[in-house]
Order: structure tokens, then sequence, then C-alpha cells
């Protein structure tokens, strides 16, 4: 009895590990294109890698939650950061336009409360789909 | 592209290979295949060193398959001179009943399944999991796109979420990857990330293979394949599988020493336990508990198999207390005052959210139909058997590594400045599966093995 018992839970082990790895298998089939919107914001970036005189150092990164009265969902913008981060790697992004070479990406009433709020401090290199440069004129 | 991402790594696999056998020269098939599955490992994370090393001493573009190359000529003939006269003449392939060559097959057709999920997987998210392109795959890119100032790759200017102070074994081999294919393709971490997962698999087979038996060693690797959780973290390109599967090597190797009593076979555990402080920041407790653990049980008459240990540690953890003193910016971890951190450790309250997690996690872990980790508990109870004395000083030699592991994990939680369920619903599951593949081995390398229960009449 106690033989059979072992031999029922070693045939059910194998019979749930290949439900498990099947099952695993089946729900990849039909995934969708994650990657796709890595690439997306990659492509989005580069003419901003492009245009930024400086290819290695510290630049500033402004998002939405720079922009005053604007709401904001915090972890896209974080992830936002992060991938801005990656695409532009080896510039190192801090985050706030706290450097002389700042990269934004607003939306546009993000963009216009953040240029009410910094009227005269910056040169605005607008470039497509609302990434602008952002050139410290002077010291604050 | 893809077969070549993967051949790029092939000389260090050998590197790593021809090492191991020059220090534990057993020639059975299954020792071998251990051998060859430790060696990826291995010679990746030799690989990696050696290009830490000429970054430090050259920073630049450096032929790193021109380096790995000439280091392989070398150990070849090494081997070629030591393996002269040898009794290859032993060595026989393995005889399996059919209830073995069973169990094998289940294992491959497992495989299958699981690599062609990962192909799948690897399509739909060519660029990995979140932290493999913010922290890994980043930390590549700065080391690939400019070589001569990869030290930016650790400035404490970098946004603490990209973590500057995490070890570089990972991206190290990306970029040297990069760099010999002539282009930043994906597929040089996903092809890294899928050789720890498959060595991982060789690992376990091989080592249980050699404490128990072919069926009992087909058993556990198809436990570990099965666990979906485990394959789709090997090719989300994150350093997870690494410092698993080194945890993982360290202590099938401790383990292996105390069965086979080879003190050289230590050294190779003090490699491995050492290149998991280099590929993640949890290998380096592993470094500390394994110590412990080994230090203590040195009292009683091994004192000088602890030494190989402490040798094997060395080189890896050389360069990451240089790596860490001379780069790595303060870890978020211990970013809080030692008020805090007093204020944290009295709190009880955070003792009982980790332990909640622990017990919900241990429902939910792996991604089987069911809890695997209660139904591998449930199964080890009915395939009970008494250990032998012989084998319990190992037994419990790993199950403390484990175990104390495991505590470290939870202390962290304890003292994290993060928010503390955004902290543990962030890598719980990661730490489970960091100490997984060890768990299942001390299981399968414990309980009855499938040619007993068949053996034996009712």
């Amino acid at each position: 009895m106690r033989l059979n018992l072992k031999k029922i839970f070693l045939a059910l082990l194998v019979l749930a590990g290949f439900f498990s790895v099947v099952q695993s298998w089946l729900s990849t089939l039909n995934l969708n294109q994650g990657g796709a919107a890595i690439d997306a914001w990659e492509a989005r970036l580069m003419p901003a890698k492009k245009a930024l005189p400086i290819k290695r150092g510290v630049i500033g990164y402004v998002g939405e939650w720079d922009a005053p009265g604007i709401s904001y969902a915090y972890w896209d913008q974080e992830s936002e950061y992060l991938l801005a981060q990656y695409s532009l790697a080896p510039l190192i992004l801090k985050k706030g336009a706290v450097e002389e070479w700042n990269v934004a990406v607003l939306s546009e009433p993000a963009f216009a409360a953040w240029q009410k709020a910094n009227q005269g401090k910056f040169e605005i290199i607008p470039l497509k789909h609302n990434v602008y440069l952002f050139h410290r004129l002077a010291n604050p | 592209m893809t077969v070549t991402s993967f051949l790029i790594f092939l000389p260090a696999i050998l590197i790593g290979s021809l090492l191991i056998h020059l220090i534990w020269p057993e020639r059975s098939a299954l020792a071998l295949f251990l051998k060859f599955s430790l060696g990826i490992g291995a010679g990746l994370g030799i690989s990696s060193i050696l290009f830490f090393l000429s970054l430090l001493i050259a920073p630049g573009r450096v032929n790193m398959m021109a380096v790995q190359l000439a280091l392989l000529v070398v150990f070849i003939a090494i081997v070629i001179l030591r393996e002269r006269g040898q009794a290859w003449y032993r060595f026989k392939s393995p005889t399996l009943s059919r209830l073995q060559w069973g169990l094998i097959g289940a294992v491959l057709l497992a495989l299958v399944f699981a690599i062609l999920a990962s192909v799948n997987i690897y399509n739909s998210r060519p660029q990995g999991a979140f932290d493999a392109w913010s922290i890994w795959n980043r930390a590549a890119r700065f080391i690939y796109r400019d070589p001569q100032n990869w030290r930016a790759t650790t400035s404490p200017d970098l946004y603490w979420g990209t973590h500057a102070d995490y070890p570089l074994l990972v991206p190290l081999n990306v970029a040297w990857g990069w760099e010999t294919l002539g282009t930043e393709t994906q597929r040089v971490p996903f092809a890294q990330g899928l050789l720890f997962t498959l060595a991982s698999f060789g690992v376990m087979f091989a080592s249980v293979g050699l404490t128990r038996t072919s069926g009992q060693a087909s058993l556990a690797t198809f436990v570990l394949i099965c666990t979906p959780f485990f394959f789709e973290t090997g090719i989300g390109q994150i350093s997870d599988i690494p410092v698993t599967y080194f945890i993982f090597a360290a202590c099938a190797l401790i383990y292996l020493y105390f069965q086979l009593d080879y003190a050289p076979i230590l050294m190779i555990a003090g490699f491995m336990a050492g290149l998991s402080g280099w590929s993640k920041n949890e290998g380096l407790l592993m470094v500390a508990v394994s110590v412990v653990v080994l230090a203590v049980t040195s009292r009683k008459k091994m004192f000088k198999p602890f030494l190989w240990y402490l040798v094997g540690l060395a080189i890896p953890m050389a360069v990451i207390v240089y790596f860490k003193i001379a780069f790595a910016p303060p870890s978020d971890l211990f970013a809080g005052s030692s008020h805090d951190t007093l204020t944290k450790i009295v709190d009880f309250s955070r003792y009982w959210i980790i332990l909640k997690s622990l017990g919900q996690e241990t429902l939910t872990f792996g991604g089987w139909p069911f809890s695997i980790l209660i139904g591998l508990a449930v199964y080890a109870v009915v395939m009970y058997t008494n250990i032998p004395s012989d084998s319990r000083m190992r037994f419990f030699v790993l199950a403390a590594i484990i175990l104390l592991q495991l505590l470290g994990y939870c202390a962290i939680y304890v003292i994290t400045p993060h928010d503390l369920e955004w902290h543990i619903g962030t890598s719980l599951s990661r730490l489970v599966l960091q100490l997984y593949p060890a768990g299942v081995f001390l299981l399968f390398s414990s309980i009855l093995e499938p040619e007993k229960i068949f053996a034996q009449k009712a």
C-alpha cells in the first residue's frame, strides 16, 4: 500500500511537471510585442541624442513631475526616466533641469506649465514627439 | 547572429571546464558532465574578471576574443600534458534501466517545451525584463559605448534605481560580447541568460547523479525545468539566474566534498561562491554565510579543506572588494541612519509583514498549477528515508547555508530604507528563486530514489 502510494506520488509529480511546463509554453504563444514599446521609446529619443553636443557626462532629465500643477502617474514617469537613461547611455541623467544640457519629455500642457515657470532661463530646442532639449542660458 | 551569440562564449566555457578539470581530475561521465556545466559559469566568471582587469589597466577597446583564445590554447596545452598516460580506457558510458531512460526522456521533453517558451518570450520582449534594461544592459551599454570612460557606469550621479553599485559579471560579458560581434544585439544577453539557465539544469542532473542515482537526478532536474518562473527569469537577461546558479553550484560542490572527501572540490566551491558575489550583491551574503558555516564545521577536523575554500574565494573576492572600494557608490539598502535602522529592528510589525509575505510566497512561488514548495514538502514526507549517519554532516551543512541565507534576506527586509511592502513585492520571489535549486538539490539528495521504489515489491 505504502509502496503504491510512493509510485502514485512520483507519477503525480511527473504529470504535474508536464502540465506546468506545457501550460507555460501555451501561455507564451500569443504574447504581445512588449519590446516594441521600448524600441519606440529609444527611437523617440534618438534625435535628442544626436542633437546633444556632449556625448558623455551628466545631463538633466525633465519629466512631467517637473511641471508645476500637472498631475502624473509616478510609476509611468519613473519608467520613462529609466528608459531615457537606458536609451541615452553613456550619458548620465539627473532628475530635473539641473545641468547645462537637459532632455525633456513633456506633454503639451506639461511643457506649457514648465516653460511658464522657467521663463528666460533656458534656450528651448523642440524636437519631434514632445521631446525637447533645454540649454541653460545662465545660472539661476 | 543567434548562433554566433552563443559561440562567442565557447572559449570562455572551455577555459572554465578545463580549469575545473585541472583542479578535479575525476573522469566518470557524470563528473565530466558536471565539470562542463560548472565550466559554463566558471568560464563566464573568468571572462568578466579578465575584461574588468583589462579595463583597469588600459581603459578602451579590448579584443577579448583574442585574449580568451590565447588563454584557451595555454589551458589545452596544460591539460594535454597532464592527461598523457592517464587511464581514459576506464571511461565507460553508464548503463541505464528502462525507468532511468524514461525519466531522462521526460527531462528532455520538458526541456524542449521550456526552450520553446523561452524563445517565444524573447521574441515578444527582446530587451528582457524591467531590471534587464534599467540595470544590467544599461551598465553594459555604458561599458560598450564608452569603454575609455567605463567608470561612468558606477557614477554616484546615476539615479539609485539604476543600481550603479551592483557588481559587473553580467554587464561585462554582454559588453565584450557586443564588442566581439561589432553590434549591440540583444541576442548576446539572451544567450548568456540561457547558458546560465541550461548550466543550472546540468549542475542539477550531474550533482544529484553523483550523490544518488540517474533516476533521482532526472527527477530533480525535471522539477527545476518545469518551474516556469526559473526559465522565464533566466531569459529575462537579469543577474538573478547567474547568482542563483553560482549559489547552487557552490552548495552542490560543498555537499559533494563531504561525500567524496576530496578537498580541492572546495576550492571550486569557493570560486563559485565568490562569483555569486561578482554577479549580484546577494552573493556576498552567500560568501559570508558559507564561510561562517564551514568555519564552524572546520573546528571538527576540516581546517585544511576550509583553507581550500578560502583559496577558491580569493580571486573573485579580491576583484569584488576592489570594485566596491574603488568604484561602487554606496548601496541604497544601507542609506538609512543608524537610528532609523535601530527603530526598524525593534518594530515587530515589520517581522510580521515579512513572515506573512513568505507564507504567501510559499503558496504561489514558481508558476506551477499548485504550490510547488508545499508539493515538494509533501513529496519529501512520502519519500522519506533515513539519512545515513555518514550523510548527516553534509545534509546539515547545506541546510544551514540555505537557512542562514534566507534569514539574511529577511534581515535586509527588516532594515530596508524603502517601503517594506514595495520592496518585498518587487524582490521576494526572486530571492526565494535564488535558493530554490539548492533546496531542490538537498531534497532529492536526501529522499528515496525512483529506482528503489520500483525495485521494491509491494
